[in-house]
């Protein structure tokens, strides 16, 4: 069987093997299109918009909140809320605890606090939560599986609990897209529209049912609100990255002005110590997508640096190759077995589920189709930039 | 752990039914040669494709006088699946009249529609109704859906053979049992949990 | 009673799951073991998976993948892609598959029905039969992914396969798939009526509905979804609940 090998975008270093990413005629990436054509954005304009929607949905009398504001403790939300707070509104935060808050994310949570809101923090029961990440990982190679849903569903369950009805997100993937509630006609959120937006597709929580034990009444934090209720309410929502200079890096530096605190190194698996340090099973899940499709962190966040200048593709790949998808040994300064046990899998049966998630045609195998091993156990791809 | 015997003769998917009788508690081997017979205490004869070919592999390779020994003799616990169930028949009437090993008689035929919506080959999930008591169906319910893939089946001689019956083309026999040897028309390896029972349930004999 | 079948069909193109529009304009999915450990878990009827680069770039199917995700399924699973010698029928059935499905070599060298048939059973052997709708009058059937025109009727072909001892036909309408616009009919019904083998509809289901239409008016076996799985919150479980509330047998 002829070799195939991997393309990547000249201009950044994607590899083609990431879902809906396409490569033109002259081997640019969509990503890199879409960020070349840019518009020069009216940021006033925007602004006001911002202020026009939220006025409109605003507390009127006080009596409750102008707004919803779903934050982790991390500096996109830590910048939301500085935002917010500035702009003079009165927002709800709300976390859904994620899978196992390291020391640091705990810090940065109570830092948000102290910012100057009210705070709901959501914890789904821990055993769930353990067995769930179990699932997930077993299944379907995520072991995050649960923090994607809940991100999703504890929200708009508070939206109408509380009866908020706009939530403010940080980014959206569709850097063109205000949000529904941006929409003359008001959209509301129905379960379809964050289906699709939210790329849940795969496992759905109607799947656990049964699955080591679970029943119904351990997952109704897991259960996004009918479509009735959400109509009660009237939730919608908004990206704020739209509205307002949207940048990692730009967030991160507000953000530490106000408080929030970054790890004291590139985290692992990682370029950068300010993102993505509040769960210390990141470092595994991060793992998975690149068994999956040959690139992760730190490939998405070279290739974000290189879009604005920051770095050369010469240097993008070079930092891609030192340190993108390594095998999981710790994170955040964790070893993986305060994870491993806390789910419940020992490191032999980790390492079978990574091999049974690797997509085999991406990297280096011997001849008798067996992947290919350094001593720390990390994989090879079968290149690591064009052939040509 | 029950050892079980899973017969390579040249009749295709053996990987699935091992992988099945692992998931059950089960130790498969996938035998090399008719002597691994003699270390198991379980036997599965699986099969998919044609009766003559089939029959003709076993009996080339010298399985014949093995099974007899292990089974007919020693009386292990065997189980015939698809193919390996109709090879338990006098006769095979496929593309030309074969002997199978007549240890149930009755002869294979071809499956006749009763209906013009009634395609053959038969395949999918249809229902097992049971004609008598077993341990084999220990734990399934009446009715309960399996996987069949087949266009023949065997017509048995001797009613108190039949364990269980399928309604499709004027209702076949799905099933066969006699003393320690059975036969499954449909595969349990690929009927999910109530396949997975059918296996445990032969794992403990 | 037989219960109809819902069989999930998933593609994949060069070195991951893809999803098209009309079998043009591929969309990268995801992960292949992901999905089919997904479908596993759902316990769905079959699997169909199909390699749709191979017969293209003139490869063989590749064995140790089908063998690795075979590995994972508990249920039945039908291969296909790139398949046009015995051997490639052997191996595959040895890796896993239960069924093989021949697209490109059924029209190309129909002696490789007969000949698999015969050696492997017809039950192994679907043929698959992918077909443009011209228009009312005309149909016609293309190989090699959906870009080479044979210039043959799909009932002509469907009833020389099973004349050559095809144990199942998939039939796949290119210009439905992937649209959510609905199965084609009225080419389903006239295979069924015109063969008498199982006959499994693909191509176009946009919702439950669709799937519970192409049953009731054109006799299928069986219907084979993919877009409809990928793409939104349609599961197999809940399209049985549908159909079953039609009356129509499911599992």
């Amino acid at each position: 069987m002829e070799p195939r090998y991997i393309r990547y975008c000249r201009r950044c270093v994607m590899p083609e093997t990431k879902p809906d990413l396409k490569i033109d005629g002259d081997g640019i990436c969509n990503a890199c299109r879409s960020f070349e054509s840019r518009k020069v954005v009216d940021w006033e304009k925007r602004k006001a918009e911002f202020k026009g929607i939220l006025d409109r949905y605003r507390s009127n009398d006080n009596s409750n909140y102008d707004c919803m504001i779903p934050v982790s403790g991390g500096k996109d939300s830590t910048y939301q809320v500085v935002k917010l707070l500035e702009l003079g509104y009165n927002p709800l935060c709300v976390t859904a605890t994620t899978c196992q808050l390291s020391e640091i994310g705990r810090r940065n949570i109570e830092n948000l606090k102290r910012l100057g809101v009210d705070y709901v923090e959501v914890t789904i029961n821990p055993t769930v939560r353990a067995k769930v990440n179990r699932i997930g990982l077993r299944e379907v190679g995520d072991i995050s599986w649960p923090e994607h849903l809940t991100i999703f569903t504890i929200p708009p369950r508070i939206a109408v609990q509380f009866k908020i009805p706009l939530m403010i997100w940080g980014e959206n993937s569709q850097n063109e897209y205000g949000g529904p509630a941006a929409d003359a006609e008001n959209s509301v959120l129905t379960r379809r529209w964050l289906e699709e937006f939210g790329g849940l597709l795969g496992l759905r929580v109607t799947d656990l049912l049964g699955q080591e034990g679970l029943s119904a009444k351990e997952l109704i934090q897991f259960t996004y609100p009918t479509d009735d209720d959400l109509k009660r309410v009237g939730v919608t929502g908004i990206f704020m990255g739209y509205y307002f200079p949207w940048d990692g890096y730009q967030n991160a530096l507000v953000a530490q002005a106000y408080g929030f605190e970054t790890f004291p190194k590139a985290v692992e698996g990682s370029l950068v110590s300010y993102e993505n340090i509040d769960n210390i099973q990141t470092g595994i899940h991060d793992y998975f997508k690149y068994l999956k499709f040959g690139f992760c962190r730190v490939t998405d966040l070279a290739c974000l640096h290189l879009r604005r200048g920051r770095l050369t593709r010469e240097q993008a790949i070079a930092i891609v190759k030192k340190r993108d998808g390594k095998f999981p040994w710790s994170y955040l300064g964790h070893p993986i077995q305060d994870v491993l046990k806390q789910i419940d899998i020992d490191l032999e049966e980790f390492i079978r589920i990574c091999d049974r998630f690797t997509n085999k045609k991406i990297f280096k195998c011997d001849s008798r189709g067996n992947l290919l091993k350094d001593q720390n156990g990390n994989l090879s791809k079968i290149n690591d930039d064009n052939i040509d | 752990m029950p050892v079980v015997g899973i017969i390579e003769y040249g009749a295709g998917n053996l990987d699935s039914v091992a992988r099945a009788v692992e998931y059950c508690g089960g130790k498969p081997i996938v035998t090399e040669s008719p002597k691994d017979l003699k270390k198991v205490n379980h036997i599965i004869l699986p099969g998919v494709g044609s009766f003559a070919v089939g029959m003709k592999n076993l009996r080339t390779r010298g399985y014949e006088e093995e099974l007899h020994a292990q089974v007919k003799v020693k009386k292990l616990p065997f189980l015939g699946i698809c193919l390996g169930m109709q090879f338990l028949a006098a006769l095979g009437t496929e593309s030309a009249k074969t002997p199978g090993l007549n240890w149930i008689n009755g002869r294979v035929t071809r499956l006749i529609p009763s209906s013009p919506d009634e395609k053959v080959p038969h395949i999918g999930w249809n229902n097992v109704e049971p004609a008598k008591k077993s341990a084999l169906l220990d734990g399934i319910e009446a009715g309960k859906d399996f996987y069949f893939v087949h266009s023949y089946h065997f017509v048995v001689n001797d009613q108190s053979d039949i364990l269980s019956t399928t309604p499709y083309c004027g209702g076949f026999t799905s099933a066969v049992a006699r003393e320690n040897i059975f036969g499954v028309q449909f595969h349990p390896e690929k009927s999910q949990k109530a396949g997975f029972q059918i296996l445990k349930s032969f794992l403990a004999l | 009673m037989l219960k109809l079948r819902i069989m999930p069909t998933m593609l994949y193109k060069d070195l991951t799951l893809v999803k098209g529009v009309g079998f043009d304009s591929w969309r990268r999915v995801g992960s292949l073991m992901q999905q089919i450990k997904v479908y596993n878990l759902r316990e769905v009827d079959e699997l169909i998976v199909v390699d749709i680069s191979a017969t293209k770039e003139g490869r063989t199917p590749d064995f140790r993948l089908v063998d690795d995700f075979a590995d994972e399924c508990f249920m039945p699973l039908t291969v296909g892609g790139g398949i046009n010698k015995i051997d490639d029928i052997r191996l595959l059935l040895q890796v896993g598959a239960d069924k093989v499905v021949i697209n490109t070599a059924a029209v190309e060298t129909p002696k490789l029905i007969s000949e698999s048939a015969q050696l492997f059973g017809s039950q192994c052997i679907v043929a698959s039969i992918d077909f443009k709708k011209h228009n009312a009058e005309r149909y016609e059937v293309y190989t090699h992914s959906g870009t080479k025109p044979t210039g043959r009727d799909p009932v002509e072909l469907a009833r020389e396969v099973e004349a050559c001892g095809a144990g199942e036909i998939l039939l796949t309408s290119i210009d439905r798939d992937g649209t959510f616009s609905g199965y084609d009919i009225e080419m389903t019904r006239r295979v069924v009526d015109n063969v008498k083998i199982p006959v499994i509809a693909s191509g176009g289901a946009g919702n439950y509905q669709h799937m519970v239409d192409v049953i009731k008016n054109s006799g299928a076996s069986a219907v084979a979804a993919a877009s409809l799985f990928h793409f939104t919150e349609s599961t197999p479980k809940e399209a049985k609940k549908a159909l079953k509330k039609h009356g129509i047998a499911v599992r």
